[in-house]
């Protein structure tokens, strides 16, 4: 939280790190109530390159209103992962393909999660849209602090939106409303219809919130913090709808709704499931009439982890619908 | 200077807050955090208003804390504002259901009738930080908020009866939830879990100051005759009459 400015000279002066309202800017009156120039270290980094060369080259680079060049921090599903500086405007298809070499695993692409925590995540029909500051902001996104995470197709994007919402309740100071108990509410819906446990209310109550974060929060943490809520139910609506309508999850990531099973047919007895599983839920069964051990998980032990469906190379472990869900 | 606030043309000196014209005008803008003597906290959020500086873009902003500009234009409720206000209400009287004062009569005012879930712990207090501000301001600080987000508290250091505290209650006295809690019978004060004894008046012997706050007014006030060993009653009474002696 102390990293946003305000709070940082909060810090500073010895007071609890909270935000302060900003229509009077830093640099009339900052730390100790005098002008302050605060600026990131990104920032500051550009400026010898501008100095050295004039500003022209350095505007040269990049799209009409976001200028220069950015670092993001590339990683998630991709072949090559790293810290990348690539021209403003950069399409996130050339990031994730040319840079990153495409998704490992040769699984399929989902989603893309650009800006931090706090950015918003954006599908497949969105690998097109130019990396800047007014098109990301646009698609419930964000540059921010230059996070680019990959997800495959193993990523439920329901439970992504809670761990990101229940990482921020974490963050917030808890100084304004919207952001300490809309975060609060938020989380609390969005386990629920991980749970199964949803309604198809719940979605107004998140636009609602997400909403009120978005407008009424202090400072610029809860104003993004719906951006993970507001970019799922706008790409993902559907995942969203199955997990409350059909109490399914189609990536089988969340727990209570999902079971994970071997297809018999599919499976050639490697047994890299078996070494993979972290809690002993693979049970190994030796007979004389089969090539090799057969393997099949024990659902009561199993947490549904995924580290089966992780190690398997072909695809023989699925997940399946949970039939009863858990109370 | 003036601005226009819902279409009334106001007078405003610059930088004045939105919300201090308003008020003024009688335009009333709900708020829980602030305080005239207490500015600037911006908390609870829930006196946003819209406005739109002239040549410039509308946007959503905290009126208590938002400085005015000439032929700023103010509008307190429209739909975006209403719908913000109403979500705002429904997190608090969720987190504080307990809550005296304002806040249920803004709940029915805004027509907020159901609430999320209610948080698991037992609380009234909406964190408007009005209390902490008051007794940062005296110069006190016995009190402060601990923890942060959903955890956040106001409480005393290590949740014992703090060695700062001169007993003035004015924590007490500025919150808007009735939260914190205090007593006093003839002899005694307590609020914090620290108990004060009460000085009586020397003229008409009601006990109305805890020594501690006293000895604070000694060492900060300016004028050095005002007679400290009189009840509020009693000192206005004697300086009312030093008043007009001299006609007689
Ligand atoms: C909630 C929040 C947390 C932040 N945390 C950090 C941080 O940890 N490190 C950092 O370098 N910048 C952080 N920032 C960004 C800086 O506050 C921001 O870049 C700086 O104040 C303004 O400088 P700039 O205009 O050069 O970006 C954060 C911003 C926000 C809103
Ligand atoms: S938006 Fe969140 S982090 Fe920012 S001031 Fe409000 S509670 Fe604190
Ligand atoms: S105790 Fe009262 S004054 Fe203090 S923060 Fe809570 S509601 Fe505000
Ligand atoms: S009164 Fe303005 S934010 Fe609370």
């Amino acid at each position: 939280m102390c990293g946003e400015s305000t709070a940082l000279m909060q810090s500073i002066e010895g007071l609890v790190g909270e935000p302060r309202a900003k229509y009077i800017r830093s640099v009339e009156r900052g730390l100790w109530g005098q002008p302050t120039v605060l600026n990131n270290v990104e920032t500051l980094a550009n400026v010898p390159y501008i100095i050295a060369n004039g500003s022209e080259p350095f505007a040269a680079i990049g799209t009409d209103t976001s200028k220069g060049t950015k670092v993001f921090s590339l990683v998630g599903k991709v072949k090559r992962s790293g810290l990348v500086e690539v021209p403003m405007g950069t399409t996130l298809r050339s990031l994730v393909y040319d840079i990153g070499g495409g998704i490992a695993d040769k699984r399929p692409f989902k989603a893309v999660q650009t800006g931090g925590p706090s950015g918003g995540c954006l599908p497949e029909s969105l690998l097109d849209l130019s990396v800047d500051f007014e098109s990301l902001l646009e698609h419930d996104s964000m540059v921010g602090s230059g996070g680019m995470i990959v997800m495959d197709d193993r990523s439920c994007m329901v439970e992504v939106a809670h761990y990101y919402v229940d990482f921020l309740c974490g963050e917030s100071c808890g100084k304004c409303t919207p952001c300490r108990e809309g975060l609060r509410h938020m989380r609390e819906i969005l386990a629920n219809i991980c749970k199964g446990h949803g309604k198809l209310s719940d979605l107004q109550d998140l636009e609602d919130l997400a909403f009120t974060l978005q407008e009424a929060s202090l400072c610029a943490l809860g104003k993004t913090a719906a951006n993970p809520v507001l970019s799922t139910l706008r790409y993902f609506r559907d995942e969203y709808e199955a997990h409350i309508n059909d109490k399914y999850c189609p990536a089988g990531i969340c727990q209570a709704l999902s079971v994970m099973q071997i297809e018999q047919e599919d499976c050639t007895s490697c047994g890299l499931c078996y070494k993979a599983c972290p809690i002993g839920a693979l049970k190994q069964t030796v007979t004389e009439d089969t090539d090799g051990p057969t393997y099949h998980i024990d659902a009561e032990t199993c947490t549904v982890c995924g580290s089966c469906r992780e190690a398997c190379r072909f695809d023989a472990v699925v997940a399946k619908r949970r039939e009863k869900t858990c109370a | 200077m003036r601005i226009i606030i819902d279409g009334v043309s106001c007078e405003s000196a610059p930088g004045e807050f939105v919300k201090t014209v308003a008020d003024r005008n009688n335009i009333s803008i709900p708020s829980l955090c602030h305080h005239s003597a207490l500015p600037g906290l911006a908390a609870c959020r829930l006196c946003v208003v819209e406005v739109t500086p002239s040549g410039g873009k509308t946007q959503v902003v905290t009126s208590c804390v938002y400085p005015a500009s000439d032929g700023l234009e103010v509008s307190t409720k429209s739909e975006r504002i209403l719908r913000l206000r109403k979500t705002i209400l429904k997190l608090l009287i969720s987190r504080a259901p307990k809550a005296e004062g304002r806040l249920k009569e803004y709940c029915e005012q805004y027509g907020v009738v159901d609430s999320f879930k209610p948080a698991d712990f037992d609380e009234s207090c909406i964190l408007c930080g009005l209390c902490v501000k008051a007794c940062d301001e005296l110069g006190n600080s016995a009190i402060a908020t601990v923890m942060r987000g959903i955890q956040k508290q106001v409480q005393t250091a290590f949740d014992e009866a703090p060695h700062e505290c001169i007993g003035c209650a004015s924590c007490a006295k500025v919150c808007p939830t009735g939260k914190i809690i205090w007593s006093q019978d003839d002899g005694s004060r307590t609020i914090w879990n620290k108990c004060f004894e009460l000085v009586r008046c020397s003229c008409c012997g009601k006990p109305f100051a805890t020594s501690e706050e006293l000895t604070w007014l000694t060492n900060k006030s300016i004028d050095q005759n005002i007679d400290l060993s009189l009840c509020p009653t009693c000192r206005a009474r004697k300086t009312a009459k030093a008043a007009i002696s001299p006609v007689r």
